[in-house]
């Protein structure tokens, strides 16, 4: 095995990383303050990904209407997670995880459902921007520059969210309600309205991703299955609700994904499945766990 | 009260029995899948309901017993299909208790859901990776069996015979989870959802009865596993998909997770209604989708629950007797204690 191919599987690990981490990013803020583990997050990324297919059709036109477009899905399904945090979660803050799983599952069918409904059950793909559907040579490396384009988009999110989260009043005042949602409303921050902004933000994640992601995949109405899964492991090896082991446990769920379909082609998943069983075994409490957020 | 119980339940058992008369080969067919699934629900529904463990990758338990019941009955190993479900129960109760053994003393809640799933998608791929198991196409034209019963033998292969086997299968499996739902020890796992610390101190090894309660659910989950093979006359890896797993939670809340009969109210109404969307895409999912959400949110106790709560207040109105008739609503369970 040559040490180019090493490095090639590497950045496509990082790549799919990256977009793990896109999905994961919103799923770990919600978990981090509400506590609730959102396994509607993914149909919501799905609905962000129809959303700006609307827009742009198979064949983006440039990439600034491709941009624009993951924006736009941004906003609806934001505006989708108001009207799903004053229906749903809003009764769901002190009941028992189990009924809030099966509260977002709920909402998973719905989503589903309304996706067959509007879009059709057909696949759908939608090809690069131009500018983005080339690839770029560097040495004998040929690195697909839509690839590149998901690994800087993660990690403009990722610092995006860092920053907001720890170098912010805003992040600070989200840790405090996180930490101790009584005392934050005596010391009268308005709590509920923390909550809801942090659903909101979550949920805008989402779409955006669904948005920015669109490129590299068929579009059909299982398509939130696919990141769910890799994102709902990278938010608990990452330590439930910490935004940095989230990202540093999406890039390494990627490069395992990318170095086993190198290794072992014709099981893929497994390697990821293995590693998150031993990892949890060995480190129940995650990478950075008891760090909050 | 009681009357109107036994009224009910024979009504709903002549209904199961006599379906083969007056129903046609597409209602069949989706009556005895409801068999199959009512018991892998009330599996499930034996650790969530009553213990307080959520699995995420019960289809596991599943695919082990159809797969290997398919397996047998496409090789034609001569051993009678009574024994293959016995071996399909045995099968599943095994690799309950490897995985309870490493598991149940290191996780519960999330970690538990994670770690099930985890484990149940790797079989999935190991038995879409194994060319003897048919790869992702799975094993085809898995003939029905005859029953040998000694004195008598039964041929199965025709659709009306092998839904009456089901019928009887499928009771005597529910009534089995039921006795022991209703005896001591289903008293000691409920005791142990409810507080785990507590039935420690009063001296009861909580690890010990948690696995107990996970193989029996294994075992009884690979027996459902191997009266569908037969049935559907085909196993794809799809029947340990994830998918698959949430069938019996959605089916439990739906009916009621803190009654026994509720999996069973569940997938009957989750049937219904699949079957009656069938011709708009989409629209079964947003159905099913909306009604489980009014369940969760206006009613966590489900559907038995509720009837349980328009009973206790329609009695309470004649009899002017709050008290008694809320007590037996309340020890249904915690949420609806908390209702009233």
């Amino acid at each position: 095995m040559a040490p180019i191919d090493l490095l090639f599987t590497f950045l496509n690990g990082l790549s799919t990383g990256m977009a793990v981490f896109l999905v994961a990013a919103g799923l770990t803020l919600i978990f981090g303050i509400l506590k609730i583990l959102n396994f509607a997050h993914g149909a919501f990324f799905m609905i962000g990904a129809y959303v700006a297919y609307s827009i742009t059709g198979s064949n983006p036109s440039s990439l600034w209407i491709f941009i624009l477009a993951a924006l736009v899905a941004g906003v609806v399904v934001a505006a989708l997670g108001f009207v799903t945090d004053r229906i749903v979660l809003r009764r769901l803050r002190n009941v028992d995880e189990a009924y809030t799983l099966i509260a977002t599952f709920a909402v998973v069918l719905i989503c589903s459902g309304v996706v067959k409904l509007i879009w059709g059950v057909n696949y759908a793909s939608v090809n690069p921007p131009p500018l983005l559907d080339g690839a770029i040579a560097a040495g004998p490396l040929f690195i697909p520059s839509y690839s590149l384009f998901v690994i800087i988009a993660g990690f403009a999110v990722y610092l995006a969210l860092d920053i907001a989260i720890h170098r912010t009043w805003i992040g600070k005042l989200l840790q405090s309600v996180a930490n101790d949602g009584w005392m934050s409303g005596l010391l009268g921050i308005n709590v509920p309205f923390a909550l809801t902004s942090t659903v909101i933000a979550s949920f805008m994640l989402a779409g955006l991703a669904g948005g920015l992601l669109l490129a590299n995949q068929t579009l059909s109405p299982i398509l939130g299955e696919s990141y769910l899964l890799l994102a709902f492991m990278a938010v608990i090896i990452g330590g439930l609700g910490n935004v940095r082991g989230a990202f540093l446990a999406s890039v390494l769920l990627g490069v395992i994904e990318s170095g086993s379909s190198l290794l072992i082609p014709n099981m893929p998943g497994m390697a990821t499945y293995v590693f998150v069983i031993l990892f949890l075994l060995a480190k129940p409490q995650g990478l950075l766990g008891g760090h909050r957020i | 009260m009681r009357l109107i119980n036994t009224v009910l339940f024979a009504a709903c058992l002549a209904v199961m029995f006599t379906i083969p008369l007056w129903a046609d080969q597409g209602i069949l067919f989706i009556a005895g899948l409801v068999l199959v699934e009512m018991v892998f629900a009330l599996s499930w529904n034996l650790l969530f309901g009553f213990t307080g463990l959520a699995s995420f990758g019960h289809a596991a338990f599943f695919a082990i017993g159809a797969y290997l019941c398919g397996y047998a009955l496409r090789a034609d190993i001569g051993a009678p299909f009574l024994l293959l479900i016995l071996a399909a129960g045995v099968a599943g109760a095994l690799a309950a208790v490897l995985t309870g053994i490493v598991l149940l003393r290191r996780t519960t809640g999330i970690h538990l859901a994670i770690f099930t799933l985890a484990l149940a998608e790797i079989l999935r791929i190991l038995v879409g990776y194994s060319t003897a198991l048919g790869r992702e196409d799975g094993l085809a034209s898995i003939p029905r069996p005859s029953l040998e019963l000694g004195f008598a033998s039964f041929d199965l292969a025709s659709g009306e015979a092998y839904y009456w086997f089901l019928c009887i299968a499928a009771s005597v499996i529910v009534g089995f989870l039921w006795l022991i739902c209703h005896g001591p020890f289903g008293r000691i796992l409920v005791s142990i959802r409810q507080d785990p610390e507590r039935t420690t101190f009063m001296g009861i090894n909580v690890p010990a009865y948690r696995l107990a309660a996970f193989t029996i659910s294994g075992a009884t989950s690979g027996m459902a596993g191997a009266l569908y093979a037969p049935w559907a006359q085909i196993v794809t890896p799809e029947s340990a998909h994830w998918i698959h797993s949430t069938q019996p939670m959605l089916a439990s809340l739906l009916g009621g997770a803190q009654s026994f009969w509720g999996p069973v109210v569940g997938t009957v109404l989750f049937s219904i209604i699949n079957y009656s969307t069938r011709n708009l895409v989409g629209l079964a999912e947003l159905v099913i989708g909306v009604v489980l959400l009014v369940i969760v949110l206006a009613a966590p106790s489900g559907v038995v629950g509720l009837v349980h709560e328009l009973r206790r207040r329609l009695t309470a109105r004649v009899s002017h007797a709050g008290p008694g008739a809320e007590g037996k609503a309340g020890s249904k369970g915690k949420f609806v204690q908390e209702a009233a």
